[in-house]
């Protein structure tokens, strides 16, 4: 205790000193802070996207599907939605379950021919499963009309087709045989992802399924109230299956979302390399500082020394004047970096360009985290007590003779 | 029969100023006894802090055997070297050498804290002490409050707070004027003669000589001649 009360009031000395390192602290923590809840936004944004325009929270297929579905999807149909959905919808924590029967074919407007991805499915609940994809032109699908059919953006500027044409699906249907139907375009959507709206199409569900010659569905879709109920929900989704003996398989969205979990490697890589850089420039700036510092007080250490503190006390003294200096400064970078992130909120945000494979930018908000505040709170305290030992040992080295009589 | 505090023999420093080796002490040998007042004379450059340095064990000579309140304190390690200063040496400096963040009670109370001693013990001690230099009313100044005769008042009752054995006062008038180094070496006898801790202050004023019991010469790292105050 006795070094710490020194420690302390030296922190407060050299009040113009002190500031300095504050502000290094300070704009450090701000930079954390704000990439760290830009970040975040980023993330949270990238999933609720992709988890309410195209995945849901929750996929349920025929077991077996993800492993040799894709290759022959008529083998793994699910033929009872009805009463599977029924059994879902007593979950509180669901708040739709929808079904899909997807296909790919070729869309033609007569003169243009181009692939495409198609989806069938439950027109009145795709608006609810997919409140991210906007509708751009036209109309949603109605639950009416079955020989309705909306696009992506960019594969009906692709096509050239317009608004009341009627486009041609070509599909295999589920016994191999190459189908078509004539839909009316009645919308073109967007999802933010240019190459999913470069292929996408959708058809109300019973289109499909005659399209396909199938009753059946490909897989359920499930879109909860809340993201953090997925791995809860999947558990009980389970004990549904393994209760009622069904040949079914779950996925949640974070195993079928492989473009998000890469973005999520990506950016939380280039977060790491920032964290890095900023604890270094706070390194050495407080290191800076604290050397600074013993020079004016290399009189004062010899003292101490003289009078009996041994070098280890110094040491400590010095520990724990970087300890405070972290301390203080980071309870500042933190007000600072919240304060920040606030006015960048309440200002709109800032404009991020479409990044690579999406088509549209977006205003980017701040997410406070608690998370990366403690983190960085306590990377500060860490850093700047790291940064003190050097200095402290440069004082224990002072030759106390020569440290005394210094003027 | 009076105690031996210190037994130096044969000491020898020896420094190098860049390619220049430069010899501070020779081959001096001293003894002095409890409860002495001794002045350690000389011009400058004779080497009289360098003695000093070496009986305060802030300095290890560079031949020759130290003896320290009974302690061969040549293979003491740095540690023990810091133990021992705390417990039996008090020093005083030229330039006062206050802890500036530190008030003065603080200032004082600093060796007692590195002793462990209990808080209300340390409170005891520290106000007598004060009071005993007539500082107690300014035991919430901060150094830069107080004046420089006032400061070393300051110095003297942290270097007597632990009772040491021995207190080494560096030319402790010399940044003071006449009156007030004469206040000071009056207050450091008085501490002598009621505390009963042996006190070498150095200098080369032959007005503050007259001060001490005892002088040693020293000139060109020798000890010239011991002269006895009647």
């Amino acid at each position: 205790m006795k070094f710490f009360k020194l420690a302390l009031r030296n922190v407060f000395r050299n009040k113009r000193r002190t500031s300095i390192t504050f502000l290094s602290i300070i704009a450090g923590m701000i930079a954390l802070i704000v990439f760290g809840g830009f970040v975040e936004y980023s993330f949270w944004g990238l999933r609720e996207s992709t988890i309410h325009s195209q995945l849901g929270h929750i996929q349920i297929f025929k077991k077996g599907y993800s492993e040799k579905g894709r290759s022959n999807p008529g083998e793994y149909l699910i033929k009872d939605f009805r009463s599977i959905e029924k059994k879902l919808y007593r979950l509180p924590e669901i708040e739709l379950v929808t079904a899909r029967l997807s296909f790919s074919g070729l869309i033609s407007t007569g003169e243009k021919t181009l692939t495409c991805k198609g989806f069938g499915v439950i027109p009145e609940r795709e608006k609810k499963l997919a409140s991210f994809e906007t509708l751009k032109e036209g109309s949603h699908l109605s639950a009416e009309n079955k020989d309705e059919i909306l696009v992506g953006v960019e594969l009906k500027k692709s096509l050239g087709a317009n608004m009341g044409d009627y486009l041609t699906i070509l599909t295999t249907n589920s016994f191999g045989m190459i189908n078509a139907g004539d839909l009316k375009l009645i919308g073109t959507g967007q999802s933010g992802s240019a190459e999913y709206d470069a292929v996408f199409v959708k058809i109300p569900l019973n289109a499909a399924q005659t399209l396909l010659d199938t009753q059946s569905i490909e897989k359920v879709v499930i879109l909860l109230s809340k993201t953090e109920d997925t791995e809860k929900v999947v558990k009980k989704i389970q004990q549904i299956i393994d209760d009622n003996n069904l040949d079914l398989e779950i996925r949640t969205w974070d195993q079928l979302a492989t473009y998000y979990n890469s973005v999520v490697r990506l950016y939380n890589g280039i977060f790491n390399v920032i964290k890095v850089i900023i604890a270094i420039i706070v390194f050495f700036s407080i290191a800076n500082t604290m050397i600074m510092s013993i020079f004016e007080r290399v009189k004062e250490i010899g003292t101490l020394r003289a009078i009996g503190t041994k070098k280890s006390g110094i040491m400590q003294m010095f520990l724990w004047e970087g300890f405070f200096v972290g301390v203080l400064g980071g309870i500042l970078g933190i007000i600072a970096g919240v304060l920040v992130a606030l006015i960048i909120n309440i200002s709109g945000g800032i404009y991020i360009p479409p990044p690579p494979g999406m088509g549209v930018g977006y205003q980017s908000l701040i997410f406070v985290v608690p998370e990366v505040l403690i983190y960085s709170y306590l990377s500060t305290v860490i850093v700047s007590t790291l940064s003190s030992i050097y200095p402290a040992a440069k004082a224990i080295r002072l030759y106390i003779v020569e440290a005394i009589a210094h003027t | 029969m009076t105690k031996q505090i210190i037994n130096l023999k044969n000491i020898d420093k020896e420094y190098k100023l860049g390619q220049t080796k430069i010899t501070a002490l020779k081959d001096v040998s001293l003894d002095i006894q409890a409860g002495e007042f001794i002045s350690v004379c000389g011009p400058s450059g004779s080497g009289k802090t360098t003695l000093l340095n070496i009986i305060g064990c802030l300095d290890t000579p560079t031949k020759g055997n130290v003896k320290i309140i009974e302690k061969d304190v040549i293979n003491y390690s740095d540690a023990k070297l810091s133990e021992l200063r705390n417990k039996y040496i008090g020093f005083i400096f030229q330039s006062f050498n206050l802890i500036p963040v530190l008030s003065t009670f603080e200032n004082v109370d600093y060796p007692l804290v590195l002793l462990g001693m209990k808080k209300k013990q340390r409170q005891e001690k520290v106000h007598a002490i004060l009071s005993e230099v007539g500082l107690y009313d300014h035991k919430k100044h901060r150094p830069d409050e107080l004046s420089g005769g006032q400061r070393q008042r300051v110095a003297i009752a942290r270097a007597l707070v632990t009772n040491p054995k021995l207190v080494l006062a560096d030319e402790p008038t010399a940044n003071l004027d006449h009156k007030t180094g004469v206040a000071i070496l009056d207050l450091m006898q008085k501490m002598n003669e009621e505390h009963n801790c042996t006190f070498i202050f150095s200098t080369h004023d032959p007005e503050v000589m007259k001060y001490a019991k005892k002088i040693y010469h020293l000139r060109d790292g020798e000890i010239q001649k011991q002269g006895k105050r009647s």
